[in-house]
């Protein structure tokens, strides 16, 4: 069935903080909250029943294949061109590798590394963000990157009346359904 | 409000006093950019002459086949320290007075980073090739040499620009979303594209925080490794006052240094034209000023140490080029850098001069004057006079690379000016992390 | 020069080339597309010939690539130079490929310049004048000038000279030694220049004999010199030098005595007394020194006593010595005086026909006295002449002191006919200028001296629209007498058909092996010469001028002879290895002398003498004795050469200009130590390019040097046992050969024939004065010189400075592409193409031996025709350094490959081996133990430079070994 979105619009952090316990304590878990910036306080309350981000997952998979593509590179180019170069080179011998020029490698290892975990970790954010997008959802409304607070409850159209109240009380400027 | 000004200002205020940053300039800021634009055309003439008739143009020879440009691009690649610096290991010790000063110095890495740029492509002498440097596949299994420090550059040079730019780019999301949402018409439009439709909502806030909080971790050992790796261009040649293990810490010290120098250079104006005294407040002068004054200082127990140890080397050609440089022909440079770096910073030991703004600026400059000095003193001199006694010589700037390095500080220029007319050049959102955040009823306040 | 006149040569030459040359240079031109069997693209011929650049006549062999002389070098099979050649040698090419090279025959339009003629048109003004001056009897009115032609020009010259009752040819060198003659003529009954043994002799007693520079013949002098005097096995002889100056020559001395000008022959005789007072010499040398007194002769020469007795003792115990006499301090009025008296040390020491040599005379002993020249001056102003015909070569304008008055002279004569193929001074005052080819586009022969008869051949054919003075004459000749064709007293209808009608008794129908052999080389019958002891005194020199000035020294230059040689751009870039000066020249004076007028080096200073003034830039050279001035004879510029390389400035550079024209008051030869000049301070400044910024090593030990006794013990004991650098890594490998290099610094006598021969093997460009003073300079190879001891009396080293093509190269791992890298062979490559320009490497070569093309550089037409075929040109912004001549190495490997066999010694030879009169370069392969270079670098001497830093060059050096523990 079709779910109603209540939207309640507050101007300090307090009264936000309490309507998300209120509207928890209900049993109200569907929430999403608009802030112009990261509140701790209002994190708290979040943290308790959202999972911790994968961004890090990202950031772990694109530093290893930095490393590895790196040293691909610089071992296997420096095998079909290998030089000799002031007196140490690199090069496939019988055996296996012979010569003696690693150490630089690790250099673009690092640099690697860096590169392609920074680039996947923004991918990450991106991803997981739900970015880009070109419309805001309808929830939201301009002044939340402003100086308000914004709290919409998705919920069943018959108790939308319910969570007006409660976020009324609970301190809200202005309560909306959208 | 009107009490904005006495009290700390509010979330509101934050947003309109940063956008008003982006109102249409007065005659002063055209002035400003039409002389730098003027410079820029002469660097370019310059640059075209030497492309055209050959590096000749430039004073290079032997022995000085490196000069003033790449002092020029180390002193920039320098410069490019502070802004992520600022915006990533400041980030990690939640050093709260860096959130007003990160978004410009930011801005200023990147600029900074893309002038130093350019110098390699000026200074090679056949720049229509440099693109050899790249590892890019081609049919004659040609690749470059990993085991060259230019090569390292290459890599490490653009993973920095492309890393500081990534950051600095997440660090305005949440603002262009600001923007978007202040402003009208076609620029709402452009800043919508640009906001990736950010709305601040939980879920966005939870991996945006953690991304950055991982991206400053990654930049944090990559601002360090950078200049490690020019200093390297130097310290793994031969060249008496370049061999030397001395040269990474050294590199990183100076770079930290001059780059906040620049970072006031920048700021302080802005301060006074923008009237943002209420976010840049004396309490930030103040702890930049003890960074210069304390990477001064650390800059300056290095100087000694390079003077000790080509003096306990007990290596003749080290020790003679040492006694040349502070005495032949270029003695000046060195002792213009020694005031510079060394005396001028400690006049920041008082209070007084950290939070004035005239002290500050001045000392800056000072600064900046001897960080160039610092390289150029490396390059030059050393190169001047050492293994071989044959080839020594004295380098002459020529008119094309006095114009090529005068029109690298115009081209950076430019770029700044452009940015803070058009970007918010404070971060909406850490401003208003620093501001107590409103609450009803005091009790529960902080 | 444009696509039509490179195909003209192309393909004219190889028609010369497919008849051994013996082509007459024609505008004949046959297409391309009919090949000629003996013009083979990419293969090189050789032509063997003689070198005319000055009258030591050195065989030449040529390189021809595709119809043009890219390169020449020393022929191996002549006896005078046996493969070496000096760097004016060297250099010839820059005259054959002239830009100024005159284009055709031209005449003078009134008072207004030369204008383009027809050959015949030309000549013909030439013959009706000779006709006419005939018809009225006035045969003398014509005079013949040339340079010294002792070959069959010059006999055909002389036919020509009877059979049209001309004056009698007058051959023009301004350097003729006729003090000498008349000195042998007194002493030793003979009117000749003997042969100088010097490979024979075990001490050589130099009086002011620059024979390292110009001195009669200084390829086969240096090279016989390094005979005597390099450190092998154990033995070496001894060298002593007197002069006033530290020439090159000097600086290559174990001892270099330093007098006062013109004292000499007192030295001379002083030795002589000591040796009798003695024992050491015939009592019967004792009359002619019996009223020297030792002690004045030590006063007025500033000469100790010691020193005296010292040199005495050397000589006469060398068995044998040898004493020789020359330079510009030994032509001063008592030149004569002075070589009797260095006559006698030779026959008290018994070296007579022992290291001083008569029956092989130079060719010396055949130029024209001064004193004719003088008369025929006269005769000019007097207005006698009327006809004065120039050989190529001769530049009397220049190169003769302005005191004679030539030029006015010669502008009183009605007709000068000029066979100069490029502009100089004397054709500028000619009314006819009939081209001659040059001498590597021309027939002929010369003999250095008795019994050596090297023969000249066209290497290929004119650049310039250009004829053989010899045939242009004939047709003159002819026309002039009436006579056609094969009549008449001059029937030949060229030259060349003369020459080979001379030629065929002495090849005896061998003229094919006699010209690939480079002419007919025999030996003549010593003859035995008994010494009339006479003179005994030596008058000291008479000096016009002011009495209180200082004596001028205007000695030959090394590298521009008496200014003939002047118009090579290698010559005037590459430095004089003493003052390691470039393009200007300079007035040398002594320290005090500089302080005395308060001039620092490239100040300005007026050089007053009666004849006039000379304004040169100063250098201050702490050797020169305290009364002297020296200015180096021989510089000057030719059109193309101002503004492109060095600053236009009219002022001449010429010492001749201020000189007298004094005579040897005995054997009336040219006097160039004849006058005292006054300095002035101009307060203007005129900085000379010197390439080398000290002299000073700064105890770096660039340079080393051995104690003889020192290396006589470890020449003995041999080499310890080699402390190989430790290294984290393992060493190369090689699996062909590895090429290696050593320089012998004590055979080296810094000659800089090397570094010619590198920039015309290698094309490295001429970037001029200003360039060359900024450190650009583009030479691969440099000659250093580094100076030990007491500043006013050094020992000089001399170190060829190239690159060393390290095993751990600083240069390569710095390189960001790979441009720079190390071949299999042991080669520091440079990939031009790969090149950005980095200029890394530059920076990073301890030795800075690497160059970077800061422009565009360019060869002014012809000159891009003489570029090597076989080496890149390299473009503007790439680095480039020495290749150990890789097209050399790599045409080796294939020759000894074609022949299956491995490569050997003398396969291949790097262009400054190969030129190296004193084979103080040995290259060769370092993997093969019984290599020449190997066994060197074993040697107890052997060292490299800059040990210390581990660079491990593949290039040695071997200390020079110095006597009596100078330095």
């Amino acid at each position: 069935m079709a779910t109603e979105t209540v939207l309640g619009v507050f101007a300090h952090v307090d009264t936000t903080v309490r309507a998300l316990e209120e509207l928890r304590a209900r049993g109200y878990h569907d929430v999403t909250v608009y802030t112009p910036l990261p509140v701790h306080e209002i994190e708290e309350v979040l943290e308790r029943d959202r999972p911790v981000s994968r961004v890090r997952l990202f950031t772990l998979i694109g530093g290893l294949a930095g490393i590895v593509s790196a040293f691909l590179l610089t071992i296997w180019s420096s095998m079909v061109w290998g030089q000799v170069t002031g007196g140490k080179y690199l090069q496939p011998t019988g055996g296996g590798i012979s010569g003696s020029s690693l150490p630089p490698f690790f250099i673009i290892a690092f640099e690697l590394m860096v590169l392609f975990g920074g680039f996947a970790t923004v991918i990450g954010m991106v991803v997981l963000g739900r970015l880009p997008r070109l419309r805001t959802s309808a929830a939201y409304d301009p002044r939340f990157t402003n100086d308000r607070f914004g709290v919409a409850v998705h919920c069943a159209p018959e108790r939308a009346a319910t969570v007006h109240e409660l976020l009324r009380t609970s301190g809200a400027e202005e309560v909306k359904s959208r | 409000m009107s009490d904005g000004r006495t009290t700390s200002p509010t979330f509101a205020d934050v947003n309109r006093d940063v956008l008003r940053t982006l109102e249409p300039p007065g005659n002063l800021y055209f002035a400003w950019m039409c002389f730098v634009a003027l410079l820029l055309a002469g660097f370019f003439a310059a640059w075209a002459g030497q492309v055209w008739w050959g590096m000749g143009m430039a004073g290079k020879r032997v022995p000085q086949m490196w000069a003033m440009y790449i002092t020029t691009f180390v002193f920039w690649i320098g410069i490019g320290h502070a802004g992520t610096l600022i915006s990533a290991i400041l980030y990690l010790f939640r050093a709260r007075w860096r959130t007003s000063i990160y978004r410009g110095a930011e801005a200023m890495t990147i600029f900074a980073v893309m002038t130093a740029g350019l110098f390699p492509l000026i200074h090679a002498g056949r720049m229509w090739f440099a693109y050899y440097l790249l590892p890019y596949p081609n049919q004659r299994f040609l690749w470059p040499n990993f085991r060259s420090p230019l090569v390292w550059d290459v890599f490490a040079i653009s993973t920095y620009l492309s890393i500081s730019t990534v950051f600095f780019i997440v660090g305005l999301v949440p603002d262009i979303a600001a923007l978007r949402d202040a402003s009208t018409g076609w620029r709402k439009r452009i800043f919508s594209m640009l906001a990736l439709g950010w709305e601040g909502s939980d879920t966005q806030w939870r991996h945006y925080r953690r991304a950055y909080g991982l991206l400053a971790a990654l930049a944090t050992p990559l601002v360090l490794s950078v200049h490690s790796v020019v200093s390297w261009d130097f310290a793994m040649a031969l060249v008496p006052g370049w061999h030397s293990t001395l040269f990474a810490p050294f590199f990183v010290d100076g770079a930290i240094f001059s780059g906040f120098a620049m970072v006031l250079i920048l700021i302080l104006p802005m301060r006074h034209f923008f009237n943002l005294h209420a976010y840049i407040q004396e309490k930030h002068l103040d702890a930049m000023g003890k960074l210069i004054l304390v990477t001064g200082l650390v800059l300056t127990y290095f100087y000694i140490c390079e003077i000790f140890t080509s003096l306990y080397s007990g290596e003749h050609i080290e020790k003679a080029s040492l006694f040349w440089k502070v005495t032949a022909t270029y003695a000046w440079a060195l002792w213009t850098m020694y005031f510079c770096n060394c005396v001028a910073p400690l006049v920041l030991f008082w209070k007084r001069a950290r939070t004035s703004p005239v002290v500050l600026y001045v000392v800056s400059i000072l600064v900046l004057i001897g960080m160039w000095f610092e390289r150029f003193n490396i390059i030059v001199p050393s190169l001047g006079h050492d293994f071989y006694p044959y080839t020594w010589g004295i380098y002459y700037p020529s008119p094309t690379d006095t114009m090529i390095v005068i029109g690298s500080f115009s081209f950076f220029f430019l770029l700044f000016l452009g940015f803070i007319r058009l970007m918010p050049s404070l971060s909406i959102v850490e401003v208003k992390e620093t501001i107590p955040p409103p609450v009803r009823d005091r009790a529960h306040g902080h | 020069m444009n696509r039509r006149d490179f195909f003209k040569i192309v393909t004219v030459s190889g028609a010369a080339a497919a008849s051994g040359g013996c082509q007459q240079a024609s505008e004949t031109i046959l297409p391309l597309v009919v090949p000629n069997e003996q013009l083979v693209p990419g293969v090189a011929s050789w032509f063997s010939t003689v070198c005319r650049e000055c009258p030591a006549g050195c065989g030449v062999i040529a390189r021809n690539r595709e119809g043009r002389v890219v390169k020449l070098e020393g022929n191996p099979d002549h006896p005078v130079n046996a493969g070496a050649l000096c760097m004016r040698g060297q250099a010839a090419l820059q005259g054959l490929y002239h830009p100024d090279r005159i284009a055709g025959p031209m005449v003078r339009e009134g008072g207004a310049g030369f204008k383009a003629a027809a050959w015949d048109a030309a000549s013909k003004i030439v013959a009706d004048k000779i006709a006419a001056l005939r018809t009225s009897g006035k045969g003398r009115a014509i005079a013949v000038v040339t340079q010294l032609e002792n070959g069959n020009l010059g006999g055909l010259l002389d036919r020509w000279v009877q059979a049209l009752g001309t004056r009698p040819r007058v051959t023009l060198e301004p350097f003729a030694y006729e003090s000498i003659r008349a000195a042998n003529k007194i002493t030793f009954n003979r009117d000749a220049i003997p042969y100088y043994a010097f490979e024979d002799a075990e001490a050589v007693l130099s009086f002011g004999a620059d024979f390292i520079e110009t001195w009669l013949s200084n390829v086969n002098y240096a090279r016989t010199f390094a005979r005597m005097h390099s450190f092998r096995d154990g033995r070496a002889g001894t060298f002593i030098h007197v002069e006033p100056r530290q020439s090159l020559t000097a600086s290559n001395a174990d001892e270099w005595v330093r007098n006062a000008p013109g004292t000499e022959g007192l030295l001379a005789l002083a030795i002589l007394r000591v040796m009798v007072d003695e024992g050491m010499a015939d009592r019967r040398f004792g009359e002619a020194v019996a009223s020297v007194d030792v002690k004045r002769a030590a006063d007025e020469s500033g000469v100790s006593v010691e020193t005296i007795k010292r040199v005495a003792k050397t000589f006469a115990h060398a068995k044998p010595g040898l004493a020789i006499g020359g330079g510009v301090s030994v032509t001063g009025t008592n030149a004569t005086q002075t070589q009797i008296a260095i006559n006698l040390l030779n026959a008290a020491a018994g070296n007579v026909g022992k290291t001083v040599r008569f029956g092989a005379d130079s060719a010396y002993g055949k130029v024209t006295p001064y004193s004719e020249v003088a008369n025929l001056a006269g005769a000019m102003a007097g207005g006698e002449i009327e006809v004065l015909i120039l050989g190529p070569g001769v530049n009397p304008a220049f190169t003769l002191p302005s005191g004679l008055k030539l030029a006015d002279a010669i502008r009183k004569v009605a007709l000068v006919a000029s066979f100069a193929n490029v502009p100089d001074q004397t054709s500028e005052l000619a009314h006819v200028v009939l081209p001659g080819t040059h001498w590597l586009e021309s027939w002929g022969d010369y003999s250095p001296r008795d019994g050596v008869l090297g023969f000249l051949q066209p290497t290929m054919s004119p650049v310039r629209d250009s004829r053989p003075m010899g045939d242009t004459l004939l047709r003159i000749g002819r026309a002039a007498l009436g006579a056609e064709e094969g009549k008449g007293p001059i029937p030949w209808p060229t030259f060349e058909q003369y020459l080979k009608a001379a030629w065929a008794p002495l090849v005896k129908g061998e003229l094919e092996g006699a010209l690939r052999r480079g002419g007919v080389f025999g030996d003549v019958a010593p003859a035995t010469v008994s010494a009339k002891v006479s003179g005994g005194e030596v008058a000291p020199p008479k000096l016009a001028g002011d009495g209180g000035g200082l004596t001028l020294l205007a000695y030959p230059s090394l590298r521009f002879y008496d200014g003939r040689s002047a118009v090579s751009s290698w010559l005037q870039e590459a430095p004089d290895t003493m003052t390691q000066a470039v393009w200007d020249a300079w007035v040398e004076i002594s320290t005090d002398t500089a302080r005395k007028l308060g001039v620092a080096q490239g100040d300005m200073i007026a050089v007053k003498s009666p004849q006039g003034t000379l304004e040169l830039p100063a250098y201050i050279s702490p050797t020169l004795h305290p009364s002297a001035v020296a200015i180096p004879m021989g510089h000057r510029y030719t059109p193309y050469q101002r503004p492109r390389y060095v600053a236009a400035d009219p002022r001449s550079l010429n010492p001749m200009d201020i000189l007298p024209a004094a005579a040897d008051s005995t054997s009336g030869g040219l006097a160039f130590m004849s006058v005292k000049v006054t300095l002035t301070k101009l307060g203007t400044r005129r900085p000379l390019a010197v390439l080398q910024a000290t002299h000073d090593q700064d105890d770096r030990e660039l340079a080393q040097h051995v104690e003889l006794g020192a290396a006589r013990e470890q020449a003995l004991r041999g080499r310890g046992p080699e402390a190989a650098a430790p290294t984290l890594y393992e060493d190369q490998k090689y699996p062909g050969p590895r090429w290696g290099m050593t320089i012998d610094v004590d055979a080296c006598v810094g000659c800089q024939a090397c570094v010619v021969s590198c920039q015309a093997e290698n094309n490295v460009p001429v970037v001029g004065k200003a360039s060359a003073a900024y450190g650009r300079q583009l030479h691969w190879l440099r000659l250093e010189r580094w100076a030990e001891g007491k500043p006013e009396h050094p020992t000089n080293m001399f170190l060829p400075m190239l690159c060393q093509h390290c095993e751990v190269a600083p240069c390569e791992p710095v390189c960001p592409v790979y441009a720079a890298y190390r071949t299999e062979e042991g080669l520091n490559g440079q990939v031009y193409n790969r090149c950005v320009g980095t200029r890394y490497c530059g920076n990073n070569c301890p030795y800075h031996v690497r160059r970077f093309n800061w422009f565009q550089y360019e060869f002014p037409t012809p000159l891009e025709v003489q570029l090597n075929p076989d080496v890149t040109v390299r473009q503007l912004g790439v680095m480039e350094k020495c290749t150990m001549c890789l097209q050399r190495i790599i045409a080796g490997k294939d020759r000894a490959r074609d022949e299956k066999r491995a490569v050997r010694d003398g396969d291949i030879l790097t262009a400054c081996q190969q030129t190296c009169p004193t084979q103080a370069i040995t290259f060769g392969n370092l993997k093969d133990e019984g290599s020449g270079a190997t066994k060197l670098t074993h040697s107890p001497r052997a060292y490299h430079v800059l040990e210390e830093i581990g660079t491990r060059p593949s290039i040695t050096y071997l200390r020079k070994v110095v006597r009596g523990g100078h330095a």
